[in-house]
């Protein structure tokens, strides 16, 4: 086992490890920084929003408790109660008691 | 191309800035609700106007493609304004829904009025809220408009794009007699221009061209003389050297490209840049020398880039392995491909400034692309490798005919008329060729680096080897993973590049990228390869995070604190197993695979491994067992069964024992739980030792006794406490038994305390005159064989014989008396 290692040496090896694992977590956030909005479902009934983006409309149906990912790029959204809204791409919409507040 | 390029990095970072721009003007916008409608409203009339212009501009500008991409550009810019003006009504709309929510329904029908105050302020906020809608519905239109434009945009542009490869020009037109006037009319008219421009730059500006020249010249000089210094070591080749390793040919091959073309490149831009500085240049002639510059510092880096990777001169240090021959023709057939492409861009933008007639511009391409065609030919037709009998080798087969079939596709598509699909397939073989070439290299080096021991020879290699305590073979794990990461990097780097030579656009490049990355689906599952990614990194780390942690409160905390070997191997393992299961856990949930629908496959399928992997998990668990209990630990001496020997490493499933053979044993551990297991060193090594001795009948028994305890008590191993006893154990068949029994602090010491009793009751009990009686045995007559007749070079060969074994044997007690001293013999 390679943690068997003599006191002085072992800490020399994790400290290059930590410094690799640094860099690797950067790595992770600086991957995981691609974000698309999200829409949350909290209510039994299915919901639909009416989504608008490059050029087209559709009708985006959340079934209960349904978590879609959807406009990546900025969007316009239609929401239950007839409000327009929009999105630049970052938030969650959450539809509860038919509902539709963005966080 | 530049021009392609540099967009498309100013496309990156716009649509890297954009999500910051948004937030932002988001904030400063929702501050201010008096005014909110009016202001977004004009702004939106304001980005439509714009948007009307460019549909006007769109129609204008149809034959223009680079203005059609700038035109798609400004309207991605416009479509992302609308957005972030319908935005600012977000806090605004919040403020209004909370309020009409406080406020409640409308009163039906049948209950009674509500105060005018409330029903003033519903209706007012109805209002304002029908507005706000009205406003971010135009918004919305807006953007609908400007995405259709885009769609329209792309839809012209392609066909833009199919126009320029089918359109079909008449050859007989562009190349008569005419032409050749044409083209001295507009050599007379270009020369006339730089004539009178250098008159003009020699008569009042030529101190500024000498500054200028020779400030561009010191740079270019101190770039390359510090350059030379700096990496001297791996810019030159060495021709002595026979075998140079791929790495460090790939090394020279890149400075030796990189520093010459940078130093170039500064002279070309410097000069141009200074002529600018001290308005030396006039009119067109600053795209003449731009168009010259790129030109030259083009076809320069291709001859230094197509030097260094076939080396004419020194063929170990080719970086392709062809003939040396072959090499020099290659090296000067890819020039001419940069010279004749350079050339034609040059007159490309003179026949552009000077307004020539088509007939020239159609001659010029295709001049080009014929002799582009006849090159990729010839250099099919090269025959590169040489075979073991000496006889030349061309291509493989599949480049061979690739190579020879673009090359006629060329000159017949020239030859047809199709000059634009000529130029085009000439100018994306140039290309794309140069980028696979430069993908292959960059495969060959991973290779390289992948090979055993070559990574630690790398200069990184190096570097860790001596700052960290990294082995060889940790570091050829590095070596093949950098190899690995080197590959995954070329595909990531060139398969863009490619496509996007091909003419696919950023956009769907990065569409593609983000649903590969967020996931496909398949039935219901999906598969994200960022999510299976940042779940195996976390998994790795939570691993190195448990390794660190064990040998932190292995090493400073229990082995400070004097804690016991074997409680700090439990613990060591116990915290080992805990946190990879952690590990593994956090890992298998940050790749998305839901933990529920793996505990109902788990439930459904722990009968079947109830049965099927009963003896591992009865196992598993008795490991657990013998860590917390720690019947044995790792260094004692321990009996099972027929096993005797010391415990070497106790893991999960099973124990490894090592005998006194020093056989390895691996016992499962259920075995250790449900028998009886000796151990000789459980609580300490005290341990008894018997020795029998007999004595002939008629001794003196009470001297007999006494001797041996006197032997026993003056042993130096033997413990006081409790004391030497002996046992006068039997009257024996032939002899009157005795048996010294001493007790021993470690009982592993056995052998050697034995050996030195036996020996001294031989002794004394020769210098008492006891002796020790052997049991008659029955002898049994054998009939002898006849002896041989008496043979002197017989007799003479079994001497030596028994000379060479004695010999042998006196060597042998001498080794084993050197390898012995430092041992102790093992207990049986």
């Amino acid at each position: 086992m390679p943690c068997e290692m003599q006191q002085r040496r072992w800490e020399h090896r994790y400290c290059n490890m930590w410094k690799s694992l640094v860099a690797a977590v950067a790595l992770i956030a600086a991957i995981g920084s691609v974000h698309a909005a999200s829409a949350v479902n909290k209510d039994a009934e299915t919901r639909t929003l009416v989504v608008t983006e490059g050029g087209s409309k559709t009708d985006l149906a959340l079934a209960g408790g349904e978590t879609v990912e959807f406009c990546p790029n900025g969007c316009f959204v239609t929401l239950p109660n007839g409000d327009l809204e929009a999105l630049t791409g970052s938030e969650t919409v959450e539809i509860s008691g038919g509902v539709a507040r963005i966080k | 191309m530049l021009f392609r390029l540099l967009r498309l990095i100013l496309l990156l970072t716009l649509v890297v800035s954009a999500p910051l721009s948004f937030d932002a003007a988001a904030q400063g916008l929702g501050q201010a609700p008096a005014g909110l409608v009016a202001d977004q409203q004009k702004i939106i009339q304001a980005l439509t106007a714009k948007t009307d212009n460019f549909e006007k501009q769109i129609q204008q500008d149809a034959e223009e493609d680079s203005s059609l991409v700038d035109i798609r550009l400004q309207l991605e810019e416009l479509s992302r304004q609308s957005l972030t003006s319908a935005l600012a009504f977000r806090t605004r709309l919040g403020e209004i829904n909370s309020r009409l929510e406080q406020l409640g329904p409308a009163p039906a029908a049948g209950q009674p009025p509500e105060p005018d105050i409330v029903s003033g302020e519903r209706q007012a906020l109805v209002s304002e809220k029908a507005e706000i809608n009205a406003v971010i519905s135009q918004a919305q239109s807006l953007s609908i408009r400007i995405s259709g434009l885009i769609d329209k945009i792309g839809n012209m542009r392609s066909e833009l794009f199919r126009n320029v490869l089918t359109k079909r020009y008449v050859l007989s037109d562009a190349l008569s007699p005419q032409v050749f006037s044409d083209a001295r009319d507009e050599f007379s008219n270009f020369y006339k221009a730089v004539s009178s421009w250098l008159s003009f730059a020699f008569k009042f500006k030529f101190q500024a061209i000498l500054a200028a020249t020779f400030v561009a010249l010191g740079l270019a000089l101190v770039l390359l003389v510090g350059g030379r210094r700096l990496f001297g070591r791996v810019f030159e080749a060495d021709p002595a050297n026979e075998d140079p390793s791929y790495l460090s040919r790939l090394s020279v091959a890149f400075w030796s490209t990189l520093l010459p073309t940078l130093a170039v490149g500064v002279f070309l831009a410097s000069t141009v840049f200074f002529f600018n500085y001290y308005n030396v240049l006039r009119g067109d002639i600053g795209l003449f020398l731009n168009a010259l510059a790129a030109v030259i510092g083009v076809v320069f880096c291709v001859n230094r880039l197509t030097n260094a990777a076939l080396e004419p001169r020194l063929p170990n240090w080719r970086l392709i392995p062809v003939e040396t021959g072959p090499a020099r023709w290659l090296v000067r057939l890819t020039t001419a491909m940069a010279v004749v492409i350079g050339i034609n861009y040059f007159l490309s933008v003179i026949n552009d400034k000077m307004g020539s007639p088509l007939s020239l511009t159609i001659a010029r391409s295709f001049g080009a692309t014929i002799i582009v065609g006849v090159i990729l030919i010839l250099m099919a037709m090269l025959r590169p490798f040489k075979a073991r009998d000496g006889s030349w080798r061309p291509w493989p087969a599949w480049l061979r005919y690739t190579a020879f079939a673009l090359g006629l596709f060329t000159i017949i598509a020239a030859l047809l008329g199709y000059i634009g699909l000529a130029l085009f397939v000439s100018l994306q073989v140039v290309v794309t060729g140069t980028v696979l070439i430069t993908a292959y290299i960059g495969f060959l080096s991973a290779q390289a680096i992948g090979e055993e021991g070559a990574f630690a020879n790398t200069t990184v290699g190096r570097w860790l080897s001596s700052n960290s305590s990294y082995e060889d073979t940790a570091l050829d794990q590095l070596g093949l993973v950098v190899s690995v990461a080197i590959n995954v990097m070329i595909v990531l780097v060139f398969l863009p590049l490619i496509l996007l030579m091909w003419g696919f656009q950023p956009g769907d490049i990065q569409a593609w990228a983000y649903k590969l990355a967020t996931g496909i689906n398949i039935g219901s599952v999906t598969i994200s390869v960022t999510g299976i990614l940042s779940g195996i990194v976390v998994f790795i780390i939570g691993y190195f995070l448990t390794r660190w942690f064990q040998g932190w409160l292995d090493g400073s905390v229990m082995a400070r604190g004097k804690v016991d070997t074997g409680v700090r191997n439990s613990i060591r393992l116990a915290v080992g197993y805990a946190g990879v299961a952690l590990a593994a856990l956090v890992g298998i949930s940050a790749a998305g695979i839901d933990l529920s629908s793996l505990a109902l496959v788990a439930g459904a399928l722990s009968l079947g491994i109830g049965f099927g992997l009963q003896n591992v998990v009865s196992n598993f668990v008795s490991g657990l067992i013998l860590l917390a209990e720690r019947p044995f630990k790792v260094g004692d001496w321990i009996v099972a069964g027929d096993v005797s020997g010391t415990v070497k490493k106790i893991s999960v499933r099973a124990t490894e024992i090592e005998t006194f053979q020093r056989q390895s044993v691996i016992l499962p551990n259920s075995n250790l739980i449900n028998n009886a297991v000796g151990n000789w060193t459980h609580r300490n090594k005290l341990g008894r030792i018997d020795i029998k001795v007999g004595v002939a009948y008629g001794s003196d028994v009470k001297q007999v006794h006494a001797v041996l305890l006197e032997i026993a008590r003056g042993h130096p191993m033997v413990l006081k406490n409790p004391e030497p006893f002996v046992l006068f154990s039997n009257f024996g068949p032939a002899a009157l038994e005795f048996e010294i029994r001493v007790f021993l602090a470690d009982v592993m010491n056995g052998n050697i305390v034995q050996n030195d009793i036996r020996f001294a009751v031989l002794e004394r009990f020769s210098g008492e005159h006891i002796e020790i009686p052997s049991t008659p045995r029955a002898v049994v007559e054998a009939h002898k064989p006849k002896a041989w007749p008496t043979d002197d070079d017989k007799i003479e060969a079994d001497f030596a014989e028994q000379e060479q074994i004695k010999a042998e044997a006196e060597a042998e007690k001498k080794r084993l008396a050197k390898s012995r001293k430092t041992k102790k013999p093992d207990p049986d």
